[in-house]
């Protein structure tokens, strides 16, 4: 019960720090911590694999990349001009969303609960099930990730006589 | 902790995602809301995974794939926002018309 609030006050607080904060640098440690939170949540819901894929993936893959690209894109010490109007537009909007959502959410009959007991699963299930019942998902899974590190290798590649400056960027690329 | 509390905890993390994407200019701001959107998702599948599935492995399976989507998907869009960056030197989505009709 400590470790499920817990969990959501840190994902929450995360989540704003990384809405709101003008610093690009404070918006990926907010995004960090809200990863962080949600990998609590995840223990807390009795998934401890899940939430070491999480803070595996997440935080130590995607998160370095983001901080690659703010270091490369150096907008780091550069502060967000001010779009007013825009953020009243976006906070109606997700307020409307908020609002629209949560009294479904609140009402909804989810019927009884499963017969199974939780704790019924193990990483042997879901590694035979990944590779017996989900084999295509798996496999196309790794063929968009493999699709994608080719895609951004090509995107991000400095095409060869352009007029960049070549020591202006440092690498080559993410 | 009931299921509700859950989801609204999820819709919260979403909505903040959802700010995040409409109402910031900068590219990697808005990678930031998507990526809070993927996880106010997983973290759905997992509390309904968790409190209604008769089959408590599924709702994991699903996260796992949501996560690797989510590592290709960040691979894609940084790089755009770096070749993007070297064209224009700004990541300022106000810069980016273009493709405006």
């Amino acid at each position: 019960m400590i470790l499920t609030g817990l969990a959501m006050v840190i994902t929450i607080a995360g989540a704003i720090i990384a809405a709101t904060r003008r610093n690009i640098v404070h918006a990926v440690f907010g995004l960090a911590i809200a990863l962080l939170g949600v990998a609590l949540a995840f223990l807390s819901l009795g998934s401890p694999f899940v939430a070491a894929m999480q803070v595996l993936i997440y935080i130590g893959g995607i998160l370095i990349a983001m901080v690659f690209a703010v270091m490369l894109s150096r907008t780091a010490t550069h502060a967000e001009p001010d779009g007013l109007w825009r953020r009243v537009f976006a906070v109606i909007a997700a307020a409307l969303l908020f609002v629209a959502i949560a009294p479904a959410l609140v009402n909804a009959d989810f019927g009884p609960a499963p017969a199974v007991a939780d704790g019924a699963w193990s990483l042997k299930v879901i590694g035979s099930s990944l590779l017996d019942r989900y084999n295509v998902v798996f496999e196309l899974l790794s063929v968009v990730l493999l699709l994608a590190i080719v895609g951004a290798i090509a995107i991000a590649r400095r095409e060869p006589g352009s007029d960049d400056d070549p020591t202006a960027a440092g690498g080559g690329g993410a | 902790m009931t299921l509700e509390t859950w989801l609204l905890f999820a819709l919260a993390v979403f909505c903040l995602g959802v700010y995040c994407v409409l109402g910031r200019r900068n590219l990697i701001v808005i990678l930031i809301g998507i990526e809070l959107m993927l996880n106010a998702a997983s973290v759905n599948f997992m509390a309904v995974n968790h409190f209604l599935s008769p089959h408590p492995e599924v709702g994991q399976i699903i996260v796992l794939f949501v996560i690797g989507l989510a590592a290709a998907e960040a691979a894609i869009a940084l790089s755009i926002i770096l070749a993007v960056y070297r064209q224009r030197k700004s990541i300022d989505v106000a810069d980016l018309h273009e493709l405006k009709g």
